[in-house]
């Protein structure tokens, strides 16, 4: 096409400048979704809907409809609410794990680089085995020996974690190690200690901070899988992986709403936070 | 000559330790779990049992010793292939595992082969037109699947393929249960009813095949999408592709010497794939009551019975380690920069 000869494009509908939106405004739409998920579970016990965990046996399985629009599951219980609810619950498993893990990982790894030497390559050595660790499995036999609690689940969630944020932390930590502020921090006279987390730590937090949504729609998929197998969460409470178990039986009899909305709630959110996590992640890059 | 093979020496020497201190932290691990958190005490008493009875267990299996006694012991019964007795099939795990290999890898190979099949030329694609259609729908799958929980995209192609279209048989195990398994040869159904020269036994064991090994695919592909397109625009967008191209290269001389040198990296994340399958196709045997040693994991795991677990979890992340060392290596002889790093 030779120079002028160009066309005026038509103006794009919303729907076409939603899909084809990127930099902010793609930035904007994910995390809009993604806050309208966390408020719709925030808001849960406040909206119209019917009780979660109140099973009703005269009503099991019914099909969608205007009272149940999602229908009801094996219990009788509103899949509407359930899903809703469950937003809580799986969220709140999720972040609780991935904040445990920063909590630890993140300080081990700013030990690890800072100081180097024999500790920095047991750590390494450490983050490398777990990169092939069946997690699953792992957590299989972690809960049925140690018991089958939500809080044992958290655990294991975060001691995944740990050497995720430990190796990031620590690959930001090496080159701030002779940067100018922390360079200053030392001939000022502070102890080692001090210097790791008082002038290192705070300035590895971006990195962290745009890895979270990644490690946070892992571990979802990871709670979700694992009370799929009966792991974690016990079904009166409303849950994700639970929900799709429970209406799993009865979906090759075509009665498919008690397990397809659930999942498309868990995946809907995996998506969001992935690629709120990518947006994230190229914003770090472009400013850097 | 006498360099290169020195040279290969450290390599292998090298490679190998970082393999052995692995398996030696994976073997710390399960440990810790088999020994620390659980008790193996109550597996052994059954469910009547006093205080004394308990006591002379402890002292019976050396758990009365200092730790590092109690470990070496452990895994002495690892190196001899001992992982425990199954508490709910009465057999030694071991043999448990062997038996449920097969199906396993049959699934997961089949999987590691759709999904390399689609995602190398699909990445390829798009590192050669990054703005085209095929780049963005490659992105929309890719991120598609790595957003999908596994086991409920196989519950969605059942509920399509099965309870709605009926191409599909029924989710239950390998084969149709009116044929039965075909002659042990290899363990894998797909081989062994052809090399039985079973027409109809062979289609039914692809056809239990296909809805498992696809969910896996579109859930483990995208890895190996990202890399093989990342991978294919920096080569080429190298200087030594842009030279090539200066002086005049025919086109699909330029792109093969991209290919080239685009393989390491993808090779390497494949092998870690396939690593991963091993272990990563638990949720989906149990959607598809598939029984291999996933859905021998989780039996146990109903029954509270650990050591199987432990057994599996020992066995993949063996095999996971190897199969990294295999791309490694592999990795290093095209590559000589490999053999001198690490």
């Amino acid at each position: 096409m030779l120079a002028g000869e160009q066309a005026i494009p038509e103006r794009p509908s919303l729907l076409q400048r939603m899909m084809r939106a990127n930099g902010p405004m793609r930035v904007r739409l994910n995390i809009g979704l993604l806050l309208l998920i966390v408020l719709l579970g925030l808001l849960a016990p406040l909206l119209p809907l019917h009780d979660p965990v109140r099973p009703n046996p005269l009503n099991r399985f019914k099909a969608p409809s205007l009272e149940h629009p999602f229908g009801t599951d094996g219990n009788g219980m509103d899949v509407l609410s359930r899903t809703i609810h469950a937003i809580r619950t799986d969220f709140a498993l999720a972040i609780s794990s991935v904040a445990l893990g920063i909590v630890v990982g993140a300080p081990l790894g700013a030990l690890s680089g800072y100081f180097g030497g024999r500790l920095d390559s047991v750590i390494t050595r450490i983050t490398e085995v777990f990169q092939g660790f069946p997690q699953i499995l792992f957590g299989m036999a972690v809960l049925a020996a140690a018991g089958n609690t939500m809080v044992n689940l958290v655990l294991i969630l975060a001691f995944y974690n740990v050497p995720v944020y430990s190796k990031m932390v620590r690959s930001v930590t090496l080159p701030l190690r002779e940067a100018d502020f922390v360079q200053a921090a030392r001939v000022a006279g502070n102890s080692p200690l001090s210097v790791v987390f008082r002038h290192v730590l705070p300035n590895t937090l971006v990195p962290v901070f745009s890895q979270l949504p990644l490690s946070c729609a892992y571990a979802a998929q990871m709670i979700a899988g694992l009370s799929f197998i009966g792991l974690g969460v016990a079904i009166p409470t409303p849950e994700w992986g639970s929900m799709i178990q429970l209406g799993a039986n009865q979906l090759v009899f075509g009665k498919w709403w008690a397990s397809i909305f659930p999942g498309l709630a868990l995946f809907i959110s995996v998506w969001l936070l992935n690629n709120v996590s990518d947006l994230f992640g190229s914003l770090v890059v472009r400013r850097a | 000559m006498l360099d290169s093979m020195r040279e290969w020496g450290f390599f292998l020497l090298r490679r190998f330790g970082v393999f052995l201190i692995a398996l030696f932290g994976v073997s710390v691990i399960t440990f810790t779990v088999t020994h620390k958190i659980g008790n193996p005490v109550y597996l052994l008493v059954g469910t009547r049992y006093n205080q004394e009875m308990l006591d002379n267990i402890r002292r019976e299996i050396g758990l009365d010793r200092p730790l590092h006694e109690q470990y070496l012991r452990y895994a002495g019964n690892l190196l001899q292939g001992n992982l425990g007795i199954s508490r709910f099939s009465y057999n030694p795990v071991l043999e448990d595992i062997g038996r449920r290999l097969p199906a396993t890898l049959e699934l997961s190979s089949w999987a590691l082969a759709m999904g390399v099949l689609w995602a190398v030329p699909a990445g390829i694609l798009a590192a050669l037109r990054p703005q085209g259609r095929m780049a963005r729908l490659a992105d929309l799958v890719a991120r598609t699947g790595v957003s999908m929980p596994g086991f409920w995209l196989g519950l969605l192609l059942i509920f399509v393929f099965f309870a709605e279209l009926h191409w599909f048989p029924a989710p239950l195990g390998r084969i149709a249960r009116s044929i039965g398994p075909p002659q042990y040869v290899t363990g894998w159904y797909s081989i062994d009813t052809l090399l039985a020269g079973d027409r109809e036994a062979f289609f039914s064991s692809v056809s239990h095949l296909i809805l498992p090994a696809l969910t896996l695919a579109i859930t483990t592909s995208p890895s190996t999408l990202q890399i093989t397109r990342k991978r294919m625009q920096e080569v080429l967008q190298s200087d030594y592709i842009r030279s090539a191209r200066a002086f005049g290269l025919p086109g699909n001389k330029v792109y093969r010497y991209a290919l080239r040198n685009t393989l390491g990296p993808v090779i390497t994340m494949i092998a870690m794939t396939y690593g991963y399958l091993l272990s990563g196709t638990v949720l989906v045997e149990v959607v598809f009551t598939w029984p291999g040693l996933g859905l021998y994991a989780v039996d146990a795991m109903n029954h509270s019975d650990y050591e199987p677990i432990m057994g599996v979890v020992l066995l993949s992340s063996g095999f996971y380690l190897l199969v990294y060392l295999a791309s490694d290596i592999f990795n290093a002889l095209f590559d000589p920069r490999v053999r001198t790093e690490l």
